[in-house]
């Protein structure tokens, strides 16, 4: 009986990597047919035609709302952007103000960073398999 | 005869125990991921920002050892995708095994473009944002030279940068899945075909390229691979390691970036178009990319089946620099599971840190 209960372990054990194997290959040959279809010139059209109405549904929205917007007085997303570039002008001149006051830090040997990135490791390490490290 | 039954009682016992067992740990799996419960923790190297610009920030993970190589190693993401898959979790983390090999390691990050961004172009990231990262990292390290290791269109970007500027200090390239040779490109390449597909009507009606198209492009270069990957999900449920390591993936996968209008509409009109990089002839901000100016070792990483940066696109990359000390690695699996997963910890990690340890002292 036992020698029977571990045949049954082994079946179903194999009946599951049977199906694994199964599904692999199903998904390699789905992925080939797919590859194949998608491959072809009319596939390609179709697509393209796709993305290009999704172009133009996507800019007549985009003019859409801002009209609407701009009729209520309502800030549009071009203001909303507008906003963002103005805020990273002045992100990028308060970086070169840093920049330019860590430099002089340093030149007056202020500490600009945290301790930790201040631990400088040696920097004479060799690969292991080079001459120097095997003597 | 009794004794006999007894044990095959037992058996079924124990059969069904596990079973009970497993289909528990399924199920509470199963609810985990329904419920986003526990999310896995990506990214977490300890590191220091040295330099942030708009949404760039550039990287240095703390040194894990006192004594490390010479030249540091800054890695160059690809600018679709977030660059925590070179640093996915412990165990399974890029960043970390260099650390631990002695490398002092930079990373740079390109963030999630904002909607202002959609102007920047290939010339902004390699003219401006690269040489800056370079000059912090030399000012970080103290050493004049540094080696660049680039993922996907993170290698594009380096070597973009390398053929800029001859003189610029690289003493090492690493080029892992990156595509040079755009007639290779398969799928990716016929379905931006210029017959069909106006880049200039996409890039003008929504400025950076959605996420979710990105996604989906990626996505139908195998359409089954979503499907397939829940199947075997289902039927690993049970186990912890599986599942932890089928959500970082998926987080990965899904996180999805967008991709900034102008740099996008270059890289579809002069990379994947005009195949300028394979033929020597791209210009960014007037200034021609000249690989051939190329000199430093460069190692070529690539993947057998990797449906996104195909073997056919990446093979001729050692072919467009003129060094004398180039080589080439092909491993089996695809584009991601060559910088992660078990074939990256046990081959290509190694091989890296072996490549570069001999030429960073």
């Amino acid at each position: 009986m036992p020698e029977t209960s571990t045949r049954t372990d082994g079946a179903a054990g194999e009946a599951m990597e049977l199906w694994r194997n199964w599904l692999t290959e199903t998904e390699r040959q789905w992925n080939s047919f797919f590859a194949e279809v998608m491959g072809r010139d009319s596939f390609g059209r179709v697509a393209g035609s796709y993305m290009e109405a999704y172009s133009v549904v996507q800019r007549a929205l985009n003019q859409g709302m801002e009209r609407y917007l701009n009729t209520f007085n309502l800030p549009t997303h071009s203001d909303v952007v507008e906003l963002g570039e103005r805020l990273h002008n002045i992100e990028e001149r308060l970086a070169t103000l840093e920049a330019n006051l860590n430099n002089l830090a340093s030149a007056a040997g202020i500490p600009t960073t945290a301790a930790v990135t201040q631990l400088r490791p040696r920097r004479t390490r060799r690969p292991r398999t080079s001459k120097n490290e095997s003597k | 005869m009794a004794t006999v039954r007894q044990t095959d009682v037992n058996r079924l016992l124990d059969a069904a125990q596990t079973q009970v067992q497993k289909n528990r740990q399924r199920l509470e799996k199963g609810l985990d991921i329904l419920l986003a419960r526990e999310e896995p923790l990506v990214g977490v190297t300890p590191k220091d920002v040295i330099y942030s610009r708009g949404t760039l920030r550039l990287y240095h993970y703390r040194p894990m050892s006192d004594e490390v190589y010479r030249v540091p190693v800054v890695f160059v993401m690809s600018l679709v995708s977030k660059p925590f898959i070179l640093d996915l979790t412990f165990g399974q983390s890029f960043v970390q095994y260099m650390l631990a090999q002695g490398f002092d390691v930079f990373m740079v990050d390109w963030g999630i473009p904002r909607p202002e961004d959609k102007r920047l172009k290939l010339d902004d990231y390699v003219l401006d944002f690269m040489p800056r990262c370079f000059e912090e990292v030399q000012k970080a390290t103290g050493e004049k030279d540094y080696s660049i290791l680039g993922y996907c269109m993170g290698g594009q970007l380096a070597l973009m940068h390398a053929g800029l500027n001859p003189g610029a200090p690289i003493a090492n390239m690493v080029c892992a899945a990156t595509p040079v040779d755009m007639e290779g490109m398969g799928l990716f390449r016929h379905f931006s075909d210029r017959r069909w597909f106006d880049v200039d009507r996409l890039v003008d009606a929504v400025g950076n390229i959605p996420p979710d198209f990105m996604l989906r492009s990626f996505e139908m270069l195998r359409p089954m691979d979503r499907w397939m990957s829940y199947v075997r999900l289902l039927d690993n449920l049970w186990d912890p390691v599986f599942v932890y390591g089928y959500r970082v993936m998926y987080k990965w996968t899904n996180e999805q970036i967008p991709f900034a209008g102008e740099a996008y509409r270059q890289m579809i009109r002069e990379l994947m178009w005009e195949n300028k990089l394979m033929k020597n002839t791209l210009t960014l901000d007037n200034r021609r990319v000249d690989t051939k100016a190329i000199t430093c070792p460069v190692l070529n990483v690539m993947a057998e089946h990797d449906h996104i940066a195909p073997f056919a696109a990446t093979k001729p990359l050692t072919s467009l620099v003129s060094s004398r000390d180039t080589d080439e690695v092909v491993l089996k699996g695809g584009h991601v599971s060559l910088v992660a997963g078990k074939n990256a910890v046990g081959r290509l990690w190694p091989k890296v840190a072996e490549w570069l340890g001999e030429r960073s002292v």
